[in-house]
């Protein structure tokens, strides 16, 4: 029988874990810009376990080009959490780069306490991109106001997308009390026929609850 | 007899949501089965109607009441050579390409969930059974759980006879003694071959200890956890594989949900994640 009983736990600890290097905040916060991946992974995990991470993760975050090394910090920051970690993530809804910025949607939805006070601003954002990053943050998000915020952008966005994106999420939570600005949002696009599908879907499937 | 109904609408507003945060999609012919233990959950939680016991699940911020449902949803029981077609699938692709690319070097898997011991005395026994390098290439296979109690039964190994019923009787024989009762003690020797040890998947100082895997089992946990959990469990995983590893989760889960850290391989017998051979995007 080839099978072996598995080597000493402190013999198969990684190269990482065998290092003399003390691994302190400033220490950890140095080795977020080491040219060697691992030792950047490393870092940015152990810094989940220091509050004032949050500046200097999202600093590198903005210059970090290797996907593993940008997961380990934004999971670090949703570790740490709070209203912190929000302000200094929502500036990446504007990059470039289109797999952070999912990212950064999907952290910002599981820190509903923390993102709610944003979510107004950017639903006013100038940009429609921006607004509509915004009612994606909304897509799961667990916070009891995210009906109010969509009936908001359903009702005064001029933005075509925005508002089917909004609609598309009301299907999920729209109520029968939302109907009359449904119909109203349909008569405002009356040009746009997937306005008009989607009011209908949502309508429909509210109806059937009332 | 119930008065609440799951009309229509609801089965597909809820059909929807449970798609989007799970990636498990019900089909119309498991319509009795969701409404079922919908209602179960309306009533336990003294809701009178669905509509009021969605919005109290959608915007709970703690997600716990979502997490209920998951459990009823995904409802499984552990057995031997449970999810057959994977264990195939590592001694006919998967193991052949480790071969290949570590050559005869010691190949280590790891197991966890391991519960009370199935699912890696099941990985065990195919390994001996039908992996024909077994013989000339060590396998180190160590099984974890967050629960000292079933460790420790996985460590007595005594299973009852629900648990060995799939297994062929001629492996029944060869690696289970009967027991009273119509209980089976599995063999010493697979007892003494597999490490079993405590983690706890989201405990990083537990996580640090496991590096240099070639493989891992873990199949039907993920699910089980809320988002931040799966992604700090995805981040484990990817540390504790050698560049190249892969694992095997449920059928009904998909890393591609949680991270893009690992590649989907597809082969003929299942889908399983492995990590790049190179970091570098």
């Amino acid at each position: 029988m080839a099978l072996k009983k598995a080597r000493d736990i402190q013999k198969s600890k990684p190269k990482e874990e065998r290092r003399s290097l003390k691994r302190n905040f400033q220490g950890l916060i140095n080795q977020l810009n080491d040219p060697d991946i691992q030792i950047r992974r490393w870092a940015a995990r152990e810094l989940a376990g220091f509050e004032q991470a949050v500046e200097p993760l999202c600093r590198r975050l903005q210059k970090e080009q290797v996907l593993s090394v940008q997961e380990s910090i934004l999971n670090s920051l949703l570790t740490i959490g709070g209203e912190e970690v929000v302000k200094n993530l929502i500036p990446f809804l504007r990059s470039d780069d289109a797999g952070l910025r999912n990212k950064v949607i999907e952290v910002l939805q599981a820190l509903p306490e923390a993102v709610a006070p944003y979510i107004e601003k950017l639903l006013r954002d100038p940009d429609s991109d921006v607004r509509i990053f915004a009612v994606d943050i909304l897509q799961v998000l667990p916070h009891a106001q995210v009906p109010e915020w969509l009936l908001q952008v359903i009702r005064t966005d001029d933005h075509v997308n925005v508002v089917a994106a909004a609609l598309d999420r009301l299907a999920e939570v729209g109520t029968p009390e939302m109907i009359p600005a449904l119909l109203e949002v349909k008569q405002r696009f009356a040009n746009e026929p997937y306005i008009a599908f989607a009011v209908d879907t949502v309508i429909e499937r509210t109806k059937s609850e009332a | 007899m119930s008065q609440i109904k799951i009309s229509d609408a609801d089965f597909e507003r809820f059909r929807d949501y449970f798609y989007r945060k799970t990636g498990i999609y019900f089909g119309d012919s498991k319509r009795y089965f969701v409404d079922k233990r919908l209602i179960e959950r309306i009533k336990a939680t003294g809701h009178r109607n669905f509509r009021s016991y969605f919005t109290f699940m959608r915007f709970q911020a703690s997600g716990k009441e979502f997490q209920e449902l998951v459990n009823l949803m995904t409802v499984n029981e552990t057995y031997f050579f449970r999810e057959e077609y994977q264990l195939k699938c590592m001694v006919e692709s998967v193991l052949p390409e480790i071969v290949q690319r570590k050559k005869k070097e010691l190949i280590r898997i790891w197991s966890i969930p391991c519960s009370t011991g199935e699912e890696p005395y099941s990985i065990a026994i195919y390994l001996l059974e039908y992996w024909p390098l077994i013989d000339e290439v060590d396998v180190e296979i160590v099984a974890s759980d967050i629960d000292t109690k079933v460790l420790e039964k996985s460590k007595q190994g005594i299973y009852n006879s629900r648990s060995v019923q799939y297994l062929p009787r001629e492996i029944l024989r060869k690696y289970f003694k009967q027991l009273s009762g119509g209980r089976y003690l599995i063999d010493q020797d697979l007892r003494e071959a597999i490490d079993f040890r405590q983690i706890n998947i989201c405990d990083f100082e537990d996580t640090k200890k496991m590096r240099d895997f070639d493989l891992i089992f873990c199949r039907n946990l993920l699910i089980y956890f809320d988002d931040v959990s799966r992604r700090k469990a995805a981040e484990a995983f990817y540390d504790s594989l050698n560049p190249g590893g892969i694992i095997f989760l449920g059928h009904s889960e998909s890393m591609s949900r949680i991270t893009s850290l690992f590649k989907v391989r597809k082969f003929p017998q299942a889908i399983v994640y492995q990590k790049p051979l190179t970091t570098w995007r």
